[in-house]
C-alpha cells in the first residue's frame, strides 16, 4: 500500500506518497522548480543543480537539490527565497553563457531572471545534462552512449567512437536534448551578452511570479513532467 | 606461526620477542620510504647488510629499514643506537666507514653530521636537531621502530595491545563513547568528530557494515598518508579493526592511490601476516568478532578520495561523487552503512585505546585534539613531514621547524589544506594548526599541506595554479564545478595577462558562493577557496594588475619586461650564452642589452646573472 507523507513546502502542506522526491512533489501541486537534468521517471544525477532548494533542518536552512532529496515526514523546505533565486539565475547564467542557441537554455535562463551575461558567450553544442545517456540507459536499454574524459574533456560519447551495436535508433535522444530545439531569434551574439526579453514563452512574466506553473512552452517543448 | 588464541597469548608472545633482543647490541635504522628511496636508500641498505655480514655482525646489530622519518630533503638517513647519531645524505660507500667506526667503536664520523642551515652547526644526535625537536612526533616516531615488513617489530612496541584490550574488555558502545571522549576528528579534510561518525553507523539499520581507509591522498605535495602506510602499516589496520568492531563491521577496504605502490606493497604484506597470525580472519583473539581487509588501488584521480567518489570506484563503477543527501554512515559502500576514515585518523584510534581519551585530549586546542602530520613544502629551509599538537601556531612550524624562508626573500603568505584550502599572509602566522581557527580565517587544516610562498610568489599566479589543477581534477558532472572553475580560470588568467576590468572581482566573489552552495560534491564547493583566500588578503595584488597592469611581484609574464642594468653588467655573456632564444645582444667588454621583440621572458637570464644586472619592471 502507498504510505504517505506531509510536508511543508514554502509554507503549504503537501501530502505525497513515500519515495517520491521534492521535485517531483512540487511539481505535482503546481509549485515551479526550474530544472533540467531531471527527467520524469529517470533517475536523477543532480547535474544543472537548477532544481536547488533550501532543505531547513533543526532551523538551519541548507542549500540541496530537490531532485535527490526525498520527502519525508515533516520536512520544511523552501523553493524560492531570495538567495535560491540568486544562485539559481547565477547557476543559469553559466549555463546560457555556455550555450546562447539553445531555445530551452535560454527559456531556463529567462525563467530564472537572466538579463544580462557576465561572460563572453561560447557555443558548445552539448552542455552535459545526461538527458541522452540516462534516457538511452534507462528507458531502452541500449547504453549505446556515455560520458567519457573528466573535467574540461568530459562528454557524451558512443562505445569507441563508433555507433553502438546496441544503439535502436530510437532517436529518443535527441528528443530529449535541450540543444536540439530551435533558438530563439533574439540577439544571442558573442558580444551582445543579454536576452532580448521578448520570449514568446512570456518566461519574463513568469519570473515575476517565480513559484507557481504557468504550463509554459519551455514545459512543452521540454518535458516538464506537467505536460 | 600458529594463531593467537588470546590475548595473553598475543603478550605472550611479545615477552618472547623481547627476550630474544635483549642479545641485540645495537640498532642500524635506515630510511627505506619511497623519498629515501629515489635517493638511493635501497643501495646503502644492501651494502650495511653485506658490510655486517662479512664481520660476523647480522646477529648482534639489527638493521632495519623502516618506512619515512619525514626528513625527506636529507635523504637517505639514517640512526644508529645506542647514542641516537644521525647521519643524512648518506651512499653505499659510506657502509663500511660507518659500520666500522660508529657501529663498532661508537666513534661519530662528522662528514656525515646534519649542519643545522640556521646556526651552521653540526648535529650528533637527531633530538638536538631543531627540525625534529620543536616537534611532538606520535605517530611518526613509531616509524623509526619498526620496520612494515615485519609485524613482529610491531608487536614488540605493544602493537595490537590496544585491539586485545577493547576486545576483551570492552562493549562496541563504549569504544565509541572512548572515541568520541577524546575528542578525535577527521583528518582527511573536513575534520569531522570521529565518534559521531561511527555513532551514527553502529546506529544505522543493517547487518552488514564496512570500514574502510581513506588512502588516494591526492592533494600536490601531500605525503602524510603514504609515510603511515608504507612506515607502520599495522598501526593504521589495528585502527581499523578497533573501529569495524565498534561500528559492528566485518568486511574492511583499504582504497590507496594508484601512484603508491610501495604503501600497496607494504600494507598487502601486513594483512597477510595479520592474517597468519590470527589477528584478521574468525574470531580473533578468542572473541567473538571476525574481521578481514581487502586492499583496493585507487581510480587515479583526486576527485576519487571523495566519499561517494570512492566508493563508486570501490564498488567498480565509474569514479563520480553522487548526491549525498543520505550520509554514507547510513547508505555507504553497496547502500550498506559504512565508515569512512583517513588513514592518519585510524592511525590514531589505537593510542586512544590503549592510554585513554584523557590522554589524547591533554595535546591540542579547544576544538582541535592530538597531533597532526603536515606536509611542509615550497620556499622554507627544512621541507618534509612535520608532526605537531594541535594548536601549535603556524609561526612555530614555519620558522622554528622549518628553519625560516629557503632565500633571501621574506616569507609571504601560507597556503594551507591543498586546493581546497586558502592562502593565509604573514600577518596570520600566529594563528595556531586548529581546524575552526583556520577555517574562520578562510583556509583550512585540509590535510596537512602546507605550501610556503615567498616575496617572489604572485597571489594572482596561485589562485591561477590551483584552478588550473582542479579544472583537470574536477569530475565535470555538476554546473556550478566544471563551468564555475572554467570562468574564474578565464577570469584569472585575464587578470593575470593585463586584460582583468575592475568588475572581475565582484563577479569572482559572487561566483565563489555560489560555487560554495551549490555544487554537488566537496571538489567544487571548497574550489574558489584559493581564489576567495587570495582576494581576501592581497585584493592589492588583483588590483595591481587590474588598474596598473603591474605583477608586483614580477612574475606574471604578460605583465613584466627583463632590463639589463648597464651600470651593473660586466659583460661576462653568461645570460648571453644562457638565453635560449637569442634575445640577448652585446659584445664582449660592452654592456649587453634584452631585444625586447625577441624575449619570450622565461626569466632564465636572469636566474643566470651573478652581478644582479637583470632587472625585472
Ligand atoms: C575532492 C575531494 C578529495 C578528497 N581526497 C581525500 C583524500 O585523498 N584522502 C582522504 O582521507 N580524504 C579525502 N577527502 C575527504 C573524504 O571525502 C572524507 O571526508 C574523509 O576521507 C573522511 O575521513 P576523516 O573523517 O577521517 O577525515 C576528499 C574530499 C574531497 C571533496
Ligand atoms: S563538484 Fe565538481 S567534482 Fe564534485 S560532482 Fe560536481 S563537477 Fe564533479
Ligand atoms: S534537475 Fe536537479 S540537478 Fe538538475
Amino acid at each position: 500500500m502507498l504510505q504517505y507523507v506531509t510536508i511543508n513546502m514554502d509554507g503549504a502542506l503537501l501530502r505525497v506518497a513515500k519515495g517520491t522526491s521534492v521535485l517531483d512533489a512540487a511539481l505535482e501541486y503546481g509549485v515551479c522548480i526550474p530544472h533540467l537534468c531531471h527527467v520524469p521517471n529517470l533517475s536523477d544525477m543532480g547535474a544543472c543543480r537548477l532544481c536547488i532548494v533550501e532543505h531547513v533542518v533543526n532551523g538551519k536552512a541548507k542549500v540541496t537539490t530537490s531532485c535527490t532529496l526525498r520527502v519525508q515526514e515533516g520536512m520544511v523546505i523552501k523553493s524560492n527565497t531570495d538567495k535560491i533565486q540568486r544562485l539559481r539565475r547565477n547557476i543559469a547564467e553559466l549555463l546560457v553563457a555556455e550555450a546562447p542557441n539553445s531555445r530551452a537554455i535560454q527559456d531556463i535562463a529567462a525563467r530564472c531572471g537572466v538579463k544580462t551575461v557576465r561572460y563572453p558567450f561560447r557555443n558548445e553544442k552539448c552542455v552535459l545534462c545526461g538527458r541522452c545517456v540516462r534516457v538511452c540507459k534507462e528507458m531502452f536499454a541500449a547504453n549505446a552512449i556515455g560520458f567519457v574524459g573528466r573535467g574540461k574533456e568530459r562528454r557524451v560519447a558512443s562505445p569507441f567512437g563508433k555507433l553502438s551495436e546496441f544503439c535502436k535508433r530510437c532517436n529518443t535522444c535527441l528528443e530529449v536534448c535541450p540543444m536540439t530545439i530551435t533558438p530563439c531569434a533574439g540577439p544571442m551574439k558573442p558580444g551582445e551578452e543579454y536576452l532580448c526579453n521578448k520570449c514568446e514563452s512570456q518566461l519574463m512574466e513568469i519570473a515575476s511570479a517565480p513559484d507557481q506553473c504557468f504550463f509554459c512552452d519551455l514545459g512543452e517543448g521540454f518535458q516538464c513532467s506537467r505536460h | 606461526m600458529t594463531k593467537f588464541a588470546n590475548a595473553a597469548a598475543l603478550e605472550g608472545f611479545r615477552r618472547e620477542l623481547l627476550r630474544q633482543r635483549d642479545s641485540i647490541k645495537g640498532t642500524v635504522t635506515i630510511c627505506g620510504g619511497t623519498g629515501c628511496q629515489t635517493s638511493q636508500a635501497k643501495k646503502v641498505i644492501d651494502a650495511l647488510r653485506a658490510e655486517l655480514a662479512r664481520r660476523g655482525l647480522t646477529k648482534e646489530i639489527h638493521l632495519r629499514p623502516t618506512g619515512c622519518h619525514g626528513f625527506c630533503e636529507q635523504g637517505p638517513l639514517m640512526v644508529v643506537e645506542p647514542g641516537k647519531v644521525f647521519y643524512c645524505h648518506i651512499t653505499p660507500d659510506d657502509a663500511a666507514e660507518i659500520v666500522e667506526k660508529t657501529v663498532i667503536k661508537g666513534e661519530v664520523i662528522q662528514r656525515l653530521l646534519y649542519t643545522d642551515p640556521v646556526s651552521g652547526k653540526k648535529i650528533h644526535s637527531e633530538d638536538d636537531i631543531p627540525f625534529y625537536r620543536a616537534q611532538d612526533r606520535q605517530l611518526l616516531s613509531q616509524n623509526r621502530q619498526v620496520n612494515p615488513l615485519d609485524i613482529n617489530d610491531y608487536i614488540a612496541i605493544g602493537g595490537y595491545a590496544s585491539l586485545a584490550k577493547t576486545l576483551a574488555k570492552m562493549k562496541p558502545k563504549s569504544v565509541i563513547d572512548e572515541v568520541a571522549a577524546s575528542g578525535l576528528r577527521g583528518r582527511g579534510g573536513g575534520g569531522f568528530p570521529t565518534g559521531r561518525k561511527w555513532l551514527e553507523c553502529h546506529d544505522a539499520p543493517g547487518e552488514e557494515k564496512y570500514v574502510i581507509c581513506n588512502a588516494d591522498e591526492g592533494d600536490p605535495g601531500a605525503y602524510m598518508d603514504r609515510c603511515v602506510l608504507e612506515g607502520n602499516p599495522h598501526l593504521v589496520l589495528e585502527g581499523m579493526m578497533i573501529g569495524a568492531f565498534a561500528v559492528g563491521a566485518s568486511q574492511g577496504y583499504v582504497y590507496v592511490r594508484n601512484e603508491y605502490p610501495l604503501a600497496v606493497e607494504h600494507v598487502r604484506a601486513a594483512v597477510d601476516q595479520a592474517r597468519e597470525l590470527g589477528l584478521l580472519g574468525e574470531k580473533i583473539l578468542g572473541s567473538r568478532f571476525s574481521f578481514d581487509v581487502e586492499i583496493a588501488r585507487g581510480g587515479g584521480a583526486f576527485v576519487c578520495g571523495e566519499s561517494t567518489a570512492l566508493m563508486a570506484s570501490l564498488e567498480g563503477t565509474v569514479g563520480e561523487p553522487r548526491a549525498k543527501d543520505v550520509h554514507t554512515v547510513v547508505d555507504g559502500l553497496w547502500h550498506k552503512p559504512t565508515v569512512l576514515n583517513n588513514v592518519e585518523t585510524w592511525a590514531n584510534v589505537p593510542s586512544i585505546m590503549g592510554k585513554g581519551a584523557a590522554w589524547f585530549k591533554a595535546k591540542g586546542s579547544k576544538g582541535s585534539k592530538g597531533t597532526k602530520i603536515l606536509a611542509l613544502t615550497g620556499h622554507i629551509k627544512n621541507t618534509g613531514l612535520v608532526e605537531v599538537a594541535m594548536g601549535t601556531p603556524l609561526r612555530t612550524v614555519l620558522y622554528d621547524i622549518g628553519g625560516g624562508p629557503s632565500r633571501s626573500k621574506d616569507i609571504k603568505a601560507v597556503q594551507t589544506g591543498g586546493p581546497s584550502g586558502g592562502c593565509l599572509p604573514a600577518s596570520k602566522f600566529d594563528l595556531p594548526v586548529d581546524f575552526d581557527a583556520l577555517y574562520d580565517a578562510g583556509s583550512m587544516v585540509g590535510s596537512g599541506g602546507m605550501v610556503v610562498m615567498d616575496q617572489g610568489t604572485c597571489m594572482v599566479d596561485v589562485a591561477k595554479y590551483f584552478l588550473d589543477f582542479l579544472q583537470d581534477e574536477s569530475c565535470g558532472k555538476c554546473v556550478p564545478c566544471r563551468l564555475g572553475i572554467d570562468r574564474m580560470l578565464e577570469i584569472v588568467t585575464a587578470i593575470s595577462e593585463g586584460r582583468g576590468k575592475p568588475e572581475h572581482l565582484p563577479l569572482l566573489e559572487d561566483l565563489a558562493e555560489t560555487m560554495s552552495l551549490t555544487a554537488l560534491c566537496g571538489l567544487g564547493k571548497t574550489a574558489a577557496n584559493p581564489v576567495l583566500s587570495t582576494l581576501r588578503y592581497f585584493r592589492d595584488e588583483y588590483e595591481a594588475h587590474i588598474k596598473q597592469g603591474q605583477c608586483p611581484a614580477g612574475v606574471c609574464q604578460a605583465l613584466i619586461e627583463y632590463n639589463i642594468d648597464e651600470s651593473k653588467c660586466t659583460a661576462c655573456g653568461a645570460c648571453l650564452r644562457a638565453c635560449p632564444y637569442h634575445a640577448i645582444q652585446g659584445k664582449k667588454k660592452e654592456p649587453h642589452h634584452i631585444v625586447a621583440a625577441q624575449c619570450q621572458k622565461c626569466g632564465i637570464c636572469h636566474a643566470e646573472c651573478k652581478f644582479d644586472a637583470i632587472q625585472v619592471a
